[in-house]
């Protein structure tokens, strides 16, 4: 097993990053389903004002991590505090705080993108003017005016995630978590978000995004966590995680002891110089 | 946050990859070698290697081979299932034993009755109610058999006629079909007499179960293309109204059967029924007893044609559904823009708060989301048929018309399971009890805004049918705190037992494992509902049993007032429940 490669937990003196409360406090989380451990007893301090990216393969507790923080799962044990709030303890400090694009959950996908935001905005206790407002720039910025009127269940991935950032981003969160922002998104929806994104940081405000894909996480965060088999395996700001690999990629594969397995023996009859198709009877004839 | 990706179920994938403009995977030139090399991998699934080994050997053999493999997976398929899980496997045991004693049963039964003067009439009726189970069944288990979801099938290289013969071969195989072929065989043995009788049984059972199984299964193709649209799931909201006016149809017909006394009264539905395929194939059996073979042939004919003229437009309902595109988004597109301009308006009268949010949501829904919407219809629908029939009938009462009432009160169960997985939102914005009591609230009060109005038109309409102005009163009253017991057990039931709505299938209401807890919530709710609503109900009895009418006006205020206290309280329950349960209540709900 690597190293774990956690720097300075505290926030208070990583990367000079002020002494304030962080925006993410993460003590001893544990979430089993059945008999898989999820999270096995996770520690994680993420500092405020930065962009954060939750970083781990497939099945890693990413998800999981995710929706205990904001609220939407209850752990077995552990605190999570939010902006300095217990979000179980202290929900109306908590969700009025933070802002959600969950993954692979439905929206309410018979209202239109517009009634969608009227509807969000209200619900978070937003004067009706001022959540119109505030939903026809956010339609505008992520390109979404055009399409405004259609139901949600028409929109494509992209345009769900946008419609979902907007969503996220009416109340004006200090803390916006996102869960696989980018996944199935197009080149020119995915800039957008970013644009939005990094404007929001720029603000003051902390994004948490979970991905799996190193090269935009590397480019578009300061601070990462790396996440495996419902451990942390690293925190700490960007330069510090990556350490001396060459990209985040490699050091994420080291991390995650994933580095070196090569299988090309057992697939040799695969690609074009096996001939064409001549794979009749079974065993797919080892031609070279 | 597990689950797919929202909105597109595993239907839709299938047929709107393939897209428009690709060649079909069956059509001419499917020829090529790296597809059929896809369609072995495929379909060999676990044990079904050997049948499966080559395409080439396929094409050389045909239909024969392919239904093989459609066999082997329909086989391995319920194996796989039965091993998944003993529960599975207890109901799948239970299910064969019952189906097989009642078989045995109504085998034993055409036996006797052979030779008895109502046996044709009753024979043929049999195979007439079984063809149309076998119609009807398709309808509400859609997605009971994998093998012949035809939309798994879109990425195969297969030709249509053979793939409608393998899958036809594949349906042959369960409970279902051995059923149908006891009940055939016994109305077979029933009504032959003679060598020519004989023969003709030994083309008309087969045939008649064909159609049966064809039937079935033009009706399932013709629905997973209907349900795959949009429109077509909105239209599917009418099956609950057929259903509910069919069931009372059949009601007034074993009423006017009992009236009219004894068997004789099928035979005029029995005469015409016997020209219909499949139950034809049962009547040239008759026919041929009876020396006329023209008439035998012709019957037999029918049905055949009747098979040809089911498979073949179930042949290209196939071919439609695998290489057109997935109709839902695109007709939508532009309608949606006009419905979303509409609409605004409509509701500006409700308040900015959250009860007005709420409200204006709700309402949207019940218009807009096809599973809402199919159950206000069928509720509306069977809340004013069943009250307005038996008045006809003249067996009714006035008080019937609770039952319109409690109808539209089921609406308030389960209410975060019908925001599906998109309750996410709703929990972000609940944190106190004061939010989710709003939640609640509001939600309630949409359903009065419909309901209040709707429970007083249909005791009025009621009333009048029955002449009993009277009554009037007192009824409204009992069916008003009905439905305040309803809505108020409902919110506590949301919040206690909330159960997922799966959205991929438009008949299924709940989640595979939830069943228990669904029926366990509405009907409890129900009873104690019913029990909350005594002091009203015994009130109206004993101003009845009393000679009180006088006084029977009283128990409208009562109703009225009780019902909202009762309500109100279910409320006031639930909200602390609800708020302290989010997370729970959330992954209760994204299981479909």
């Amino acid at each position: 097993m690597p190293e774990d490669r956690t720097t300075a937990a505290g926030g208070t003196d990583a990367g000079g990053a002020p002494a304030a409360v962080p925006a993410v406090r993460v003590e001893g989380l544990w979430k089993r389903f059945g008999e898989q451990i999820a999270v096995s007893g996770i520690d994680l301090t993420l500092p405020a004002g930065r962009f954060i990216g939750l970083v781990g393969p497939n099945g890693a507790g990413k998800t999981t991590t995710l929706s205990m923080v904001t609220g939407l799962l209850r752990p077995d044990q552990g605190r999570v505090e939010v902006a300095g709030h217990d979000v179980w303890r202290d929900p109306v400090g908590v969700k009025s705080r933070i802002g959600v694009l969950p993954e692979g959950l439905r929206l309410f996908e018979r209202l239109s993108g517009r009634e969608l935001l009227a509807y969000m905005g209200r619900l978070r206790g937003l004067p009706g003017a001022e959540v119109d407002k505030r939903a026809a720039q956010l339609l505008d910025v992520l390109d979404l005016a055009g399409s405004q009127h259609k139901l949600v269940v028409d929109y494509s991935t992209g345009m769900r995630k946008k419609i979902g950032l907007a969503a996220a981003l009416l109340h004006n969160p200090e803390v916006l978590f996102l869960d696989e922002p980018f996944e199935g998104v197009d080149p020119v929806s995915a800039q957008t978000i970013r644009g939005v994104l990094e404007r929001y940081t720029a603000s003051g405000a902390t994004v948490i995004f979970s991905s799996h894909v190193m090269e935009l996480v590397e480019s578009l965060c300061d601070w990462v966590a790396v996440m495996a088999a419902g451990r942390i395996r690293a925190q700490g700001p960007l330069a510090e995680v990556r350490g001396d690999a060459p990209s985040l990629q490699s050091a994420f594969l080291e991390l995650v002891g994933a580095s070196g397995r090569n299988e090309h023996e057992s697939l040799d009859w695969l690609g074009g110089s096996s001939g064409s198709g001549s794979g009749a009877g079974t065993g797919a004839g080892g031609a070279r | 946050m597990s689950g797919r990706t929202p909105g597109t179920g595993p239907s839709k994938t299938g047929p709107s990859e393939t897209g428009p403009s690709e060649t079909a995977p069956w059509g001419a030139g499917s020829s090529g070698a790296a597809h059929d090399e896809t369609a072995t991998g495929v379909t060999g699934g676990p044990g079904g290697s050997p049948a499966a080994a080559t395409v080439r050997e396929r094409d050389a053999l045909g239909a024969g081979a392919l239904a093989g493999v459609f066999v082997q997976l329909k086989l391995s398929l319920l194996r796989n299932g039965l091993r998944q899980s003993s529960t599975r496997t207890a109901v799948f045991v239970t299910s064969l034993v019952f189906a097989l004693l009642f078989a045995a049963g109504q085998l034993l039964g055409l036996i006797l009755l052979r030779g008895n003067e109502h046996a044709v009439s009753v024979t043929v009726l049999l195979t007439g109610v079984l063809a149309l189970g076998w119609a009807v069944l398709p309808l509400f288990f859609p997605g009971g058999d994998e093998t012949l979801d035809p939309t798994r099938l879109v990425m195969l290289p297969l030709r249509p006629r053979p793939l409608v013969a393998a899958l036809l071969t594949a349906s042959l195989m369960g409970i279902g079909p051995l059923f149908a072929l006891c009940l055939l065989l016994g109305s077979a043995f029933a009504l032959a007499h003679g060598a020519v009788a004989l023969l003709v049984s030994v083309l008309a059972v087969p045939l008649a179960l064909l159609v049966c199984v064809a039937l079935a299964r033009a009706v399932a193709a013709a629905n997973v293309r209907l349900l795959t649209s949009r429109k077509g799931r909105d239209l599917a909201v009418l099956s609950g109204l057929v259903i509910a006016i069919g069931a009372q149809l059949v009601n007034f017909g074993v009423q006017r059967l009992g009236e009219s006394g004894g068997l004789s009264a099928l035979e005029p539905a029995a005469g015409i029924i016997q020209w219909l395929p499949p139950a034809a194939a049962i009547g040239a059996i008759d026919s041929a007893s009876e020396g006329a073979y023209g008439t035998a042939l012709a019957q037999l004919a029918l049905t055949a044609g009747a098979l040809y003229g089911l498979l073949h437009p179930w042949q290209r309902s196939l071919t439609k559904l695998m290489t057109a595109p997935d109709g839902s988004t695109l007709a939508a597109a532009q309608e949606s823009k006009a419905r979303g301009e509409r609409s605004s308006g409509q509701h500006r009268l409700l308040p900015d708060s959250r009860t007005g949010t709420v409200m204006r949501r709700s309402l949207r829904y019940v218009q807009r989301d096809p599973k809402t919407k199919a159950a206000w219809v069928s509720a509306l629908a069977i809340g004013f048929i069943v009250p307005l029939f038996n008045a006809f009938q003249g067996s009714g009462s006035i008080y019937f018309t609770c039952f319109a009432s409690g109808m539209l009160g089921v609406q308030m169960y389960n209410q975060f399971g019908q925001d599906t997985s998109a309750f996410w939102m709703v929990a972000q914005t609940i944190a106190t009890t004061k939010d989710a009591y709003a939640e609640l609230r509001a939600r309630a009060l949409a359903l009065l805004l419909v309901t209040l109005p709707y429970t007083v038109v249909v005791t009025v309409i009621v009333a009048a049918v029955l002449d009993d102005w009277q009554a009037l009163p007192s009824a409204t009253g009992v069916a008003l705190a009905v439905l305040g017991a309803m809505l108020g057990t409902g919110a506590i039931s949301s919040a206690r037992f909330p159960y997922s709505i799966p959205q991929d299938s438009a008949y299924k209401n709940v989640a595979p494992g939830q069943t228990g807890l669904a029926w366990m919530s509405v009907l409890g709710g129900m009873l104690a509902a019913a029990a909350l609503c005594a002091p009203v109900i015994a009130a109206t009895i004993w101003l009845h049993s009393t000679d009180g009418h006088a006084w029977l006006w009283s128990v409208l205020p009562f109703g009225a007032l009780y019902g909202l206290l009762l309500g109100w309280a279910g409320l006031r329950l639930a909200a602390p429940m609800a708020a302290r349960r989010l997370p729970e209540i959330l992954t209760a709900v994204s299981k479909g």
